[in-house]
């Protein structure tokens, strides 16, 4: 028995002490093949999950490293099940293997048994060809991304080792003038073209453009990229034109509103899966180009048609972009056999420690409803509940109040329903951002709060993601889509860019007390906590008052 | 000294010591107390006894003790050196084991005249050593004219009496030397006919065995053998190879060699498997101490799971005993094990006493008394309790699930779980894996070997299923890791009488418990290691266990706080304690949910009331509550227009008439309800049938039929009676024998031929002593010739009410 600082539990989660003086060593060892699933202040818990075993498989880890990281750290003996399970699960990846055979896709399989097993699965059948030998069978090239699909499913993820057509070249550098790669940018680069295909994880604000850039230069080939929105759209056509050597000419912009193909396009999820009489029209972008390289940003939030369009994608590099593997749709195994495993991953707080990112205050001010709201709230009907309770009017007076409390800092006020975004833009003279407001009206305001034009924006969920506001310091959250832990993590991801002068951003939450919006708040509360911010409840009674906040600030 | 003259003898002469030997080895026979050694004899000569002692011996000592039979008979003797020449062992090796029969009182007698009591000849069966019966008991089934036929044939002058013939014949064969010399002579299909039998056993099948052949119509290798007596009809299907005939072909030997060397449980050191395995053998036994231990304390863990699960809903026990297969589910959820595992923690549980049958009308599986003595005690007491319990249990939840001789799966905590086999399988293979040095694990293939060895009688067909669920449940329990005892596992073999010390032993390996837990602003608490049971209990009210192992995460949520709430902790209660459990600050976010909690705590109220009374008129129901008349209502006011009453609206409705007032009553939608009286039926119903105290009439027809029955049993008295005169001798007064002096009497009188005085129960119940010769006493029944009548009969045991020399 060791006096590690790992707890290895039976349901296959680790409980990490923090404050252990061994802990750094121990979250190095297990980091690869284990997900961290909470980070609070004391006790991390990461989980082993196959795909996570799969994805540490890819990179190259095997079972003995795994068995070893857990026993070597542990505290208490390992439960003997838990490392049979994890020798076994880690065993079951690459005993199948898609390879090129000359021209052919085949199947390759080292344990006969096994390729035995899948092919008499009903749902392999129709993906495959002609068996070439005991070990081999056929692939249509075109079942490539369905095959590996129902193979994760059956529980033997296959290494797909058939490689990848070239695309059509273009010349692509990164313009490193006057600011540079960040190391752990380079890693996710290079961990990425040395897998092929595959996943960077990355937090919001640690600079994912830049690490699809760096991709670029690598693949030297014509690039497409998905992204979220038009917004988003935008700002990766600026981040390129300032970060890469291509010019206006190369990149293209496929949108709702323009439909330019070239070199490389940035095309948005929403024109993608655009379907019109049962069609989706703009499917054929996908083979508009010989396209050497697909990036994939906010993979959390691919939808399923994009997922299917991918499996005919299968053999052109994928980068996937994301800040979080975990998916609340629960298709994590979709993205691991369609893009590719995990090829980097760097917690939040590592990045935070390195500087990259700024510390975030997490504070939840409770109000109470007036006694008419209260009324009002208890006699309505289930669905109506908290919208009334969202948009109570105390709200809007604690907005202000927080406000004044923080004087000449750059600030979001963000909410979900439009009549109290108006109302508090009304109150504070601020402009609202909506989903109705002009693309052309929204880069002017936004480019206006950036450059200190404009001190407050009210933002609707347009805002979520993708929006690039580095000098907003300060976020009022009036209300949300029923604590998605997602929006979550977008939302504070909008104050995590580093502060000129490294300032602690604040994040404030404005819930109704003995509420359903309080008890979303907690669902919110419980994921910041778990993510390891400093999250603190103060009652709106308890703000510092309008007369007093000049001094307190 | 003189030599003893029977088994009594042999007894009384012996030393004290050597005595309580005999009964720590055979505890049977202290039990009752016998009055002496004659009685003990007796005991000892026992077939049920006797049958228990040799299915304890092991493989070497069985052996010997078949070549003793083999070479006895059974009313012989064999001398010792007799017998290690059978065993083609050394004397050193053969003698020990001998002695131990001896000891066990299965022979005796002087080295030089060794006897195997009767009973061991009987127990051991036809074939000792798969050896056939002797020559003259062999060919003594033939009839008188092929007797003789067999003596003309190996050349001898036949007598014409049957007898004589055979004595000459088995004498003629008998011969070593002759005997030799006629299975030289064999053609070699019939030698290898011989052969096939010669080392048992020592029967074969065959087509027409009891022909007549004669030497010059013998044409097969059979007919040659069956001709010249060298193989004799066991019936019509059935050839048997004598055993003078068998003892030639074995070479004067009974055995072919002494097989007392136990089966090895690993692979000498410098076998191939040795080297290659090596990794996984030689395991370090610190890193096997410790996970034995983890698992220790999760066994313990789980069974205390199970006790809190029964304490608030003790499952219903099934009417045919056991527990339901829904209930096993629903405890495999609860422990979060498989169904296996579920059976045998509840086995378990119960084999220690801490659950059982409530015995309530509605029966339950609930936990006992012993229960709170053993949650309350350290994980290390509560270990050695479960740990013996399972060394000592007979029960096999293994078998939960298998279907019975009836076809219906069996249930845990059914009374048809418990073999015979089991405990002393379960020890057996505890006792082979502590022979190993530490950290060295054993396979339950090679366990099984040992196991049968170690006592071939007793194994059977579940054996090897035996001693593989041992392995099983060993690891479960914790005493073993990957195959290998751990240290305090072999506590549990050498001290298991000794609780104190095999806690001790656990102890030592168990990770140490934390009385500290960490809370974190997630509303999660940690315990980083075994907490204490008294802050465990506390915390597992305020917050659900969200993952369990080495350590333990609670998780707190509004719901686990009203939990405790509900339990009557307040907010600065729960709190005080979470400072004083916790190691860390506690999270603002956790004190904001408990007084969150607290304050929405009971602001609704929630009260039984039978009835209730209410009145626009607030100074009629003041009126009311005051007066003493409506005090037996037990009124309570909720609020000034309602109060609520104890008593059932018709007694409220009664006393308030009774106090001149017109109360009426209200419906559930505030209508006022007119009542008439209830009138009742019953379901339908047929009416009773009289009882007139006389049994059913009788069909005419079966009269006739029991007068003639009656008629019979007349005409069969009268001839008893008159009979009765004939009888030699008078009966004495037979007073009731013990059944084992009884059997002990009767065998030596069938061996000596002697008759006997036996009182018999009849089909009615009167005793009747009359005299009888035994001819053979086996199995619950003793066949003896009726002195009186000439006729053979058969009886059970338990009939001989008792016996006396004539």
């Amino acid at each position: 028995m060791t006096d590690g600082p790992l707890i290895v539990q039976s349901d296959k989660t680790l409980l990490l002490e923090v404050d252990h003086p061994a802990s750094a060593a121990a979250r190095k060892a297990v980091a690869p093949f284990a997900e961290l699933e909470r980070a609070p202040e004391h006790v991390h818990t990461y989980r082993i999950t196959p795909l996570g075993l799969w994805n540490a498989r890819a990179a190259g880890h095997d079972a003995e490293q795994v068995v070893d990281a857990l026993i070597e750290h542990s505290r208490y003996p390992v439960p003997h099940a838990l490392l049979v399970d994890v020798a076994e699960t880690m065993d079951r990846y690459g005993r199948l293997r898609l390879e090129k055979d000359g021209d052919r896709l085949v199947l390759h399989a080292t344990d006969v048994p096994v390729l035995e097993e899948v092919l008499r699965s009903k749902k392999v059948a129709p993906l495959v060809g002609e068996r070439l030998d005991r070990e081999t069978v056929l692939v249509h090239p075109s079942e490539r991304g369905n095959l590996k699909q129902v193979l994760l499913k059956l529980g033997w993820p296959a290494e797909d080792l058939a490689g990848y057509v070239d695309g059509e070249a273009h010349p692509i550098e990164l313009a490193e003038d006057g600011w540079a790669i960040r190391p752990y940018q380079q890693q996710a680069v290079d961990g990425f073209w040395d897998g092929g295909s595959g996943v960077v994880v990355l937090p919001c604000g640690a600079g994912k453009t830049i690490v699809g850039a760096g991709a670029m230069a690598k693949a030297k080939a014509t690039t497409l990229i998905l992204v979220t929105n038009t917004v988003s759209a935008r700002q990766w056509r600026e981040e390129l034109l300032k970060r890469t050597s291509l010019t206006e000419e190369e990149i293209g912009e496929y949108t709702g509103s323009k439909k330019e193909v070239r070199p490389v396009t940035i095309a948005t999820y929403q024109v993608l899966t655009t379907k019109r009489k049962g069609v989706y029209p703009h499917l054929e972008l996908l083979d508009a180009r010989d396209w050497g390289l697909v990036v994939y940003d906010e993979v959390h939030l691919l939808p399923a048609p994009i997922f299917r369009m991918t499996a005919d994608l299968q053999a052109r590099r994928r980068l996937g972009l994301t800040a979080t593997l975990v998916r609340e749709d629960g298709r994590e195994g979709e993205v691991f056999s369609l893009i590719g495993p995990k090829r980097f991953d760097a917690p939040w707080k590592d990045i935070e420690a390195q500087g990259w990112i700024a510390p975030a205050d997490c504070v939840e001010v409770r109000v109470t409803l007036p006694d008419g709201e209260r009324l009002t709230y208890a006699t309505a009907e289930p669905e109506e509940k908290y919208r009334l309770c969202a948009t109570s009017s105390s709200k809007t007076k604690v907005v202000e109040q927080l406000l004044r409390q923080h004087p000449g800092e750059q600030t979001l006020v963000i909410g979900q329903y439009l009549d109290q975004l108006a109302e508090i833009g009304d109150r504070l003279d601020a402009p609202v951002i909506t989903g109705e407001t002009s693309v052309a009206e929204r880069q002017r305001l936004f480019q206006a709060f950036r450059t200190g034009e404009i001190h407050v924006l009210v933002v609707s969920k347009v805002a979520n993601f993708s929006i690039d506001l580095p000098e907003a310091a300060l976020a009022v959250q009036v209300s949300g889509s029923f604590g998605s832990r997602q929006e979550e993590a977008q939302r504070l991801g909008r104050l995590l860019r580093p502060k000129a002068d490294g300032r602690t951003a604040r994040f404030y939450t404005v819930v109704a007390r003995d509420t359903v919006d309080a008890d979303f708040a907690a669902h919110r509360q419980r994921f910041l906590a778990e993510q390891g911010y400093a999250y603190s409840i103060v009652d709106a009674g308890d703000l510092p008052h309008a007369g007093t906040a000049a001094a307190g600030a | 000294m003189p030599a003893p003259r029977s088994l009594a003898d042999d007894l009384r002469a012996r030393s004290d010591d050597a005595l309580a030997a005999l009964l720590a080895s055979r505890p049977d026979l202290a039990s009752p107390v016998p009055g002496d050694t004659a009685s003990l004899a007796a005991r000892a000569s026992t077939r049920v006894s006797t049958q228990r002692a040799v299915d304890r011996l092991s493989t070497p000592e069985l052996d010997v003790l078949e070549v003793l039979v083999a070479l006895a008979g059974p009313s012989g003797t064999a001398s010792l050196a007799d017998v290690v020449r059978a065993c083609s062992a050394p004397r050193t090796r053969v003698l020990p084991h001998l002695r131990r029969l001896l000891e066990l009182a299965l022979a005796w007698g002087p080295d030089a005249a060794l006897r195997p009591t009767r009973s061991a000849v009987d127990v051991l069966g036809a074939h000792p050593a798969g050896l056939g019966a002797p020559l003259a008991e062999a060919l003594g089934t033939r009839s008188p004219a092929r007797t003789r036929d067999l003596a003309e044939d190996l050349g001898l002058e036949a007598s014409g009496d049957p007898v004589a013939d055979l004595e000459a014949v088995a004498a003629h064969l008998g011969d070593p030397e002759r005997l030799q010399q006629l299975l030289g002579a064999a053609p070699a299909p019939a030698r290898e006919l011989l052969d096939r039998l010669t080392w048992g056993p020592p029967t074969g099948a065959v087509a027409g065995a009891d022909r007549s052949v004669r030497v010059e119509q013998a044409t097969s290798p059979l007919d040659w053998l069956l001709a010249r007596g060298l193989l004799a009809p066991a019936g019509p299907g059935h050839v048997v190879l004598p055993r003078e005939v068998a003892l030639a072909l074995r070479g004067g030997r009974v055995l072919q060699g002494l097989d007392d060397a136990p089966p090895a449980l690993v692979d000498a050191p410098g076998t191939s498997a040795a080297g290659t395995s090596a990794g996984s053998a030689a395991r370090r036994p610190e890193l096997l101490d410790g996970a034995a231990a983890g698992q220790a304390a999760e066994a313990v863990r789980l069974v205390e799971e199970l006790l809190d699960g029964w304490s608030t809903a003790p499952p219903p026990v099934l009417r045919a005993g056991g527990l339901g297969v829904r209930e096993l589910k629903r405890l495999t959820d609860r422990l979060d094990v498989d169904a296996e595992q579920a059976a045998f923690w509840a086995e378990l549980a119960r084999a220690a006493g801490l659950v059982a049958d409530d015995g309530e009308a509605d029966a339950a599986w609930a936990p006992t008394p012993a229960a709170d003595g053993w949650l309350d005690a350290a994980t290390p007491e509560r270990w050695a309790v479960l740990a013996q319990a399972w060394l000592r249990t007979s029960r096999v939840p293994a078998l939960v699930g298998e279907k019975d001789a009836r076809g219906t799966a069996r249930t845990a905590l059914s009374d048809d779980l418990d073999r015979t086999a089991a405990a002393p399988v379960r020890r057996a293979v505890l006792e082979a894996l502590a022979d190993l040095p530490p950290g060295t694990p054993a396979t339950a293939e090679r366990l099984e070997a040992r196991v049968r060895w170690q006592a071939p009688r007793r194994a059977g067909a579940l054996t090897g299923r035996l001693v593989g669920w041992t392995v099983r449940e060993a690891t479960w329990l914790g005493a073993t890791w990957l195959g290998a005892l751990a240290s305090h596992g072999r506590v549990l073999v050498d001290a298991s009488a000794d609780p104190g010390a095999l806690a001790g032993a656990l102890e030592a390996r168990l990770p140490a418990p934390v009385e500290q837990v960490l809370l974190q602003a997630d509303l999660t608490a940690v315990a980083p290691g075994p907490l204490v049971r008294a802050v465990a209990v506390e915390l597992s009210l305020l917050a659900d266990v969200d993952s369990r192992g080495g350590a333990t995460v609670y998780r707190f949520s509004a719901a686990s706080v009203r939990r405790a709430m509900d339990l009557g902790r307040s907010a600065d209660e729960a709190l005080t304690f979470l400072r004083g459990a916790s190691a860390t600050p506690v999270p603002q976010a956790l004190e904001v949910l408990v007084r969150d909690v607290a304050r929405r705590h009971g602001r609704l109220r929630v009260g039984v009331a039978s009835s209730y009374l209410r009145s626009d008129d607030e100074a009629a129901l003041a009126e009311v509550l005051a007066s003493r008349a409506a005090a037996p209502l037990r009124l309570r006011r909720l609020a000034p227009t309602v109060a609520a009453a104890q008593a059932d609206p018709a007694t409220v409705l009664h006393v308030l008439r009774g106090m001149g007032l017109a109360p009426a009553v209200e419906g559930a939608d505030d209508d006022v309800v007119l009542s008439a009286p209830v009138v009742r039926r019953t379901p339908p119903r047929t009416p009773p049938r009289p009882v007139t105290g006389e049994p059913p009439p009788v069909a005419p027809g079966a009269v006739a039929t029991v007068v003639a029955g009656l008629r019979a049993g007349d005409a069969e008295q009268v001839r008893r009676a008159s009979a009765a005169p004939g009888t030699p001798g008078t009966p004495p007064p037979l007073s009731a024998t013990d059944p084992a002096l009884a059997l002990a009497a009767l065998r030596e009188a069938a061996s000596a031929g002697r008759a006997v005085w036996l009182g018999l129960a009849d089909a009615a119940g009167r005793t009747v002593v009359r005299q009888y010769s035994p001819v053979h006493v086996d199995g619950g029944l003793v066949t003896a010739l009726d002195a009186e009548s000439g006729a053979v009969r058969t009886f059970s045991v338990h009939r001989i009410s008792g016996v006396a020399p004539v």
